[in-house]
């Protein structure tokens, strides 16, 4: 029996490039033009591959083969034992050394490009047209950067601390003030903390003031779930004048923490630059001693083990939960669930943040007992916070896989209107959208499975770096491959929802 | 064989004593099968012969323990790939 919706046989080609560009909230007005991929438009809603063949694959049985893939990548792993081979693969580069003067000189012509292109977002968003596809600060920050940007950090590089406006801003500020003021900015005879205070003999210096070091990084943690909490129930989606308002008070609160706590800020407080770092490490492209080096996609999450401060895994941890709530408040179960609760009289908004936290504290948790489990197993005196810091690289490469998935196909269908836009942000030409073929779908599905296989990888290599031998290593994966079978089969069920709208925000 | 990664923090239990200790980075071990291959692995340039003697055999059990463990998991996959294509034949032509 095949299961994909005959009710939604009916839709159009409209209907799905509505839905997949209303991802962020963003409503479209009407389509002078599409620019059709391909020419079967059968509507099968969250169904795949049913463009040629008769026969539609059912979604159980979707979400059963990527667990079963993944399962079975975890049995192929344990084929590959050899230490020294598993070494020469993850750690192979290619070395670019690059000579300081010329990385400076990039960097700061990207700082001006970025503050520049930070006024024009706030402009854009406070006077700009108010239609969402139109809007320059909108289309910008949603598919441009939070799609699009981000999904380079993992695919490229982390390209952000070269990027990021407020660092810039805060460094010009922290200049100026020196200049002007004589305020004690760092300079090159200073004493410089490991998280960037500075120790100079004056009474008081820019960025020298220091963070509890008991909070570790927990202050991003909470800045990432209030950041996507945020995304999720208030209008700034769609309305352009809040998005530059809270563009401008983040703006405000980056740039001034920056300026009172120095570099720690985006280490340990910034959410943003936190993301960007996160998923900087299964990139190709990273940055050396002397410049930087080229490698394969992953392997540099074999090598470097977090910090050991206190909420370094939480915030692993709450990348990938954040993104699976993402998707999860779209999905139409949600909508269903949420809709008897709301019309009893609870404030959805209460909800929201209720699973949003309950969501977070169930995956800490079940993350905690997969490490008692590999402790057990791998029979071993090395605790399980350990544990768990040593394996948590391994869970970017699922967030990556998993953001892949979900912002590919919203960055595409909106890059045409952003292209557009860019060229004449006051005066926006009607845009258009990318219409996206039926096996769009499949592409989505590849890119978790993807991404866990990866995943499966990197754990399979911090295990042999961590337990002497083979079958230690090998037998303390089980616990977490089956949290990965689980959680594959979760989220491929999530991808494969259609999209509705988050409801009662 | 150089360690690029950092020692893991480890915790024996206040009122056990640990089973095999490492002599060269005093790393506890919840068993000498253990220790001996960390040892060959680790501090092979340190190692004695005594030592070197003990990694041989320790990598001669784990050798015939993988090979098992290998054929379970070669008959896991095959297993596996059998059922899937089949689970597919089944649905796909309109059985389930």
């Amino acid at each position: 029996m095949s299961e994909s919706a005959d009710g939604d046989r009916s839709r159009g080609v409209g209907q799905r490039v509505a839905r997949a560009a209303v991802r962020a909230g963003l409503r479209l007005g009407p389509w002078p033009l599409s620019v059709a991929l391909v020419g079967t438009a059968s509507a099968h809603a969250g169904s795949l591959g049913g463009a040629t063949a008769s026969a539609t694959v059912p979604t159980w049985l979707t979400v059963l083969t990527g667990g079963i893939v993944v399962g079975a990548t975890f049995l192929f792993t344990t084929l590959l034992t050899d230490h020294d081979a598993m070494r020469g693969v993850n750690w192979w580069r290619i070395a670019v050394p690059t000579p300081t003067s010329v990385r400076r000189g990039l960097v700061r012509l990207t700082q001006v490009v970025s503050v520049a292109l930070l006024a024009l977002v706030v402009v854009a968003g406070l006077a700009g047209p108010t239609t969402p596809t139109q809007n320059f600060a909108l289309l910008f920050v949603w598919a441009g950067w939070w799609a699009g940007y981000t999904m380079t950090t993992y695919l490229v590089g982390n390209s952000w601390p070269a990027l990021d406006p407020w660092r810039a801003t805060a460094g010009g500020l922290r200049w100026g003030l020196a200049t002007l003021l004589d305020v004690g900015a760092p300079r090159e005879r200073d004493e410089r903390s490991a998280d960037g205070g500075v120790a100079t003999g004056r009474r008081f210096a820019l960025g020298s003031a220091s963070l509890p070091r008991r909070w570790g990084v927990w202050p991003a943690v909470v800045g990432l779930l209030a950041l996507v909490f945020l995304e999720v129930v208030s209008p700034i989606g769609t309305n352009s004048r809040a998005l530059a308002l809270v563009v401008l008070a983040y703006s405000v609160v980056t740039v001034a923490g920056a300026l009172v706590y120095g570099r720690a800020w985006f280490d340990r407080v910034d959410p943003v630059s936190r993301v960007f770092a996160t998923y900087g490490r299964v990139a190709p492209v990273q940055r050396d001693a002397d410049g930087f080096s080229v490698r394969l996609p992953g392997t540099a999450a074999t090598e470097e083990i977090l910090p050991d401060r206190p909420g370094e895994t939480a915030f692993v941890v709450a990348l990938l939960w954040v993104t699976t709530y993402d998707g999860l408040v779209s999905t139409p179960l949600w909508a269903r669930l949420l809709t008897p609760i709301a019309e009893a009289g609870v404030p959805a908004v209460l909800v929201y943040v209720a699973v949003l936290l309950a969501g977070f504290g169930i995956f800490l948790g079940v993350y905690r007992l997969a490490s008692r489990e590999i402790r057990e197993r791998a029979d071993t005196y090395v605790t399980v916070d350990e544990i768990e810091r040593w394996f948590a690289p391994a869970l970017v490469p699922i967030a990556a896989g998993y953001h892949v998935a979900h912002f590919l196909g919203y960055f595409l269908t909106l890059a045409p209107a952003l292209g557009a836009v860019a060229i004449a942000p006051f005066a926006p030409p009607n845009t258009v959208a990318l219409v996206l073929p039926e096996w769009f779908g499949s592409v989505k599905l590849a890119c978790v499975l993807l991404g866990h296989v990866l995943a499966v990888w990197v754990a399979h290599s911090l295990a042999f770096e961590l337990f002497p031998g083979v079958l230690a290593a090998i037998r303390s994966q089980v616990p977490s491959v089956v949290v990965m079978v689980f959680y594959t089969m979760v989220s491929l069920w999530v991808i494969t929802q259609p999209y509705v709208a988050p409801p009662f925000v | 064989m150089s360690t690029k990664l950092p020692d893991p923090s480890t915790h024996v239990p206040a009122d056990e004593e640990p089973i095999a200790t490492c002599p060269h980075c005093e790393r506890p071990f919840r068993s000498v099968h253990a220790r001996d291959l960390h040892v060959g692995e680790l501090h092979e340039a340190d190692a004695t012969e005594t030592e070197d003697e003990r990694y041989e055999r320790a990598l001669e059990t784990e050798r015939d323990d993988l090979w098992f463990f290998h054929a379970k998991a070669v008959v896991g996959l095959g297993v596996t790939y059998a059922t899937t294509v089949i689970l597919y034949m089944v649905v796909l032509s309109g059985f389930l």
